[in-house]
């Protein structure tokens, strides 16, 4: 399976339920990337405030921050490939990417809470 | 059972915090307790985890947050927890290491983001927590004193420790905004021993300060019972300021409104030990002052004299406000200065002008119904910080309901227990409500200068923040700096006494606002035993005393300053149009 990750601007937290506002993308992609997880499929996520080094060690993502700077964050990456900049992937290319149906991590079995 | 307070002949603990209302004492009791320990050999570190602490103004020394050692006092060190510059040492380990290796533009995205409020409250608390369980520091000194700030700034602060331990224990995809803390498991055993250490009565003691007043006693009460529910049950209580005679009429009514005050003590305040320090006729600044504090009067008379010609009123202030159109009026000052009471006066007076005004307070310890009723001319709000994160949790879910499953919401809900979601849904309602100055005027009575501060500290913060957001952001929100920063829309009172350190605190604040490009016009000097011809000894030296105070505000703010007699009654209902005479 392929690895997705995605490089973010500086936040607070995942949700982005911290800043001044609801941003409802990332929203959307905490709540896909949770439901990954718990299927056993990790999608990685690093962001400015939180992990810096990441964008200094990864040499295809030191050198589009030094050229393009934070406007075009966030970056996804798929297996080190550059796939999408400037936005979120929608939960149908996170599907293609993995090579899975879009429904599989849409409807969450309950877990008991 | 009451007895003057020595600190030599109570047996006391490594740990004392001194917490209660703005204005009570907390920092002269504190400092008193102090140097009386170090004094007698032992050694002793006064910390003030207070934003807008005046500690350095009452050693008469240049203090920071490692400690600084007292000349006049060999055993004593000091030290000044500033959240601000505690945040931007934070910030600076963060992001230092990668200077000169990421692009700027980068760095500057990083450090927005860690100059929210969020950072400079892990920030503060951080340290705050080091003090509390750092060994070196355990051991090297037998007694360790917190000033904290006013009362509900000291209660979050002594509640955090169980609110993170809870959160990081609950929490299930990841550190969430504590991600920002470096080694979140280590940082977990700091907030554990932080807990234990609070809780352990042969550590720890509270020390409940206040003044014979009801309001003060009221939230020393109120303290009293939440921080027992978090396990801080080890308390006493200190009376500052306790008047043991009286021979005019002025110093009667004052002994008495306290014997009544101390007759009619809250319930729950009654077992707790209780200790008297008296009322002093001099203002305590200087290590000799402090030293006598819980010894001996001084009554010292000064011979200045007033400069101004003619000293302005309350009226006149308003007067001015009516007719130069403002829309936000702040109030704003020192705990205990009465704030709360000038900005209902001054709305009673708009109102009377024929404005529609709206009075508002976010104080977390406001009582503003106690001092004025709503009437058709003035509506009424507080920002209760508790109601307004449960808005704005229910806000954000309905909103995520839209498009989410329960399991989903789960996984959300648990980022809006993160403590500081608190700040943004105190933020936004504080937004709210100023955007109420649209079609009235908003007179806006504020907590104790170092909350005031955070709160304008994070409105420009999440201004940048709103700029470059993508969510959905509300208008208010948008307008509210905008407004803060039109003089000819808003204006702040800066309230005072005639005394050191509330002066002191006034022109820090001031400073603060000029920063901020906030305007202030008018200054009000309240309770000012000077303007009531007070013959008793001990008073009428600490009128004398208030002169130099009253010339200092005169000769800083212009002549635009009006000055308040002291009043013996409480001012509320009626007794507020006395004010405006």
């Amino acid at each position: 399976m392929k690895k997705i990750t995605i490089y973010e601007p500086a936040m607070c937290c995942p949700t982005g339920l911290c800043g001044v506002s609801v941003d409802p993308e990332l929203l959307r992609i905490s709540t896909v990337s949770n439901n990954l997880k718990k299927k056993g499929i990790e999608i990685e996520r690093h962001n400015l405030t939180n992990s810096p080094m990441k964008f200094m060690t990864n040499k295809t993502v030191n050198k589009m921050i030094n050229e393009k700077g934070v406007d075009e964050l966030p970056f996804t990456l798929v297996d080190e490939e550059v796939a999408i900049v400037g936005r979120y992937p929608t939960n149908q290319e996170i599907a293609d990417f993995l090579n899975i149906s879009v429904d599989s991590f849409d409807e969450e079995p309950t877990t008991d809470k | 059972m009451t007895k003057d307070f020595n600190p030599q002949n109570i047996n006391l603990t490594k740990y004392m915090f001194y917490t209660g209302k703005g204005g009570v004492g907390k920092t002269s009791t504190a400092c008193a307790t102090a140097v009386t320990l170090a004094d007698s050999g032992k050694k002793v570190l006064l910390i003030s985890t207070d934003p807008a602490s005046n500690l350095q103004d009452v050693f008469n020394t240049e203090l920071n947050n490692k400690g600084v050692s007292i000349k006049e006092v060999p055993n004593l060190v000091v030290a000044n927890l500033d959240p601000v510059q505690a945040a931007t040492e934070y910030r600076e380990t963060v992001i230092g290491p990668y200077r000169g290796k990421l692009p700027d533009a980068v760095l500057n995205n990083m450090e927005e983001q860690l100059s929210g409020s969020c950072t400079v409250e892990i920030a503060a608390f951080n340290e705050f927590s080091k003090f509390i369980t750092d060994e070196e520091i355990q051991t090297k000194y037998d007694n360790i004193i917190f000033d904290t700030a006013p009362t509900g700034h000291t209660l979050r602060m002594l509640q955090l420790p169980s609110a993170w331990d809870n959160f990081i224990s609950e929490n299930t995809h990841g550190a969430s905004c504590l991600g920002q803390l470096s080694g979140l498991e280590s940082q977990k055993e700091v907030y554990k021993k932080a807990v234990a250490t609070l809780a352990d009565g042969a550590l720890t003691t509270l020390v409940l300060v206040s003044r014979p007043e009801t309001a003060p006693l009221t939230e020393a009460e109120r303290a009293s019972v939440e921080l027992a529910d978090i396990g801080v049950k080890n308390q006493m209580l200190i009376i500052n300021g306790v008047m043991t005679s009286h021979d005019d009429k002025i110093s009667e009514s004052l002994f008495q409104k306290q014997q009544k005050a101390l007759s009619d003590m809250p319930e729950k305040l009654k077992p707790i030990d209780t200790y008297l320090v008296p009322l002093r006729g001099y203002n305590v600044t200087g290590v000799e002052n402090i030293r006598s504090l819980l010894i001996k009067d001084n009554l010292t008379v000064s011979d200045e004299i007033i400069k101004a010609h003619s000293i302005p009123g309350l009226k006149d202030v308003i007067e001015d406000l009516h007719n130069s159109n403002k829309k936000v009026i702040f109030a704003m000052g020192k705990g205990g200065v009465g704030k709360t009471t000038i900005a209902a006066a001054i709305a009673l007076g708009l109102s009377e002008k024929g404005k529609k005004v709206h009075l508002t307070t976010t104080d977390p310890a406001a009582h503003l119904k106690y001092v004025i009723a709503e009437t058709e001319g003035i509506s009424m709000s507080h920002i209760d910080e508790q109601a307004e994160l449960k808005k704005y949790q229910e806000e954000v879910l309905s909103k995520a309901r839209e498009t989410m499953s329960d399991d989903d919401l789960a996984y959300v809900e648990e980022d809006l227990r993160s403590p500081c979601t608190q700040e943004i849904a105190v933020f936004r309602a504080f937004a709210e409500i100023v955007e109420k100055a649209e079609n009235e005027v908003v007179v806006i009575d504020t907590a104790p200068t170092g909350h005031t501060l955070l709160l304008l500290e994070s409105t420009q913060s999440y201004n940048q923040e709103i700029e470059r957001s993508k969510g959905d952001i509300p208008e208010s929100a948008k307008k509210l700096l905008p407004r803060l920063h039109n003089a000819d829309e808003t204006e702040v009172i800066i309230v005072t006494l005639p005394e050191a350190t509330p002066v002191y605190e006034a022109m820090r604040l001031e400073e603060d606002l000029r920063r901020a490009g906030i305007n202030n016009k008018w200054w009000i000097i309240n309770s000012s035993l000077y303007q009531t011809g007070t013959t008793n000894q001990m008073l009428s030296a600490k009128a004398s005393n208030e002169i130099e105070w009253m010339n200092k505000v005169d000769a800083h703010a212009n002549g635009n300053f009006a000055v308040i007699p002291w009043n013996p009654d409480e001012i509320k209902g009626e007794s507020l149009k006395a004010l405006l005479d």
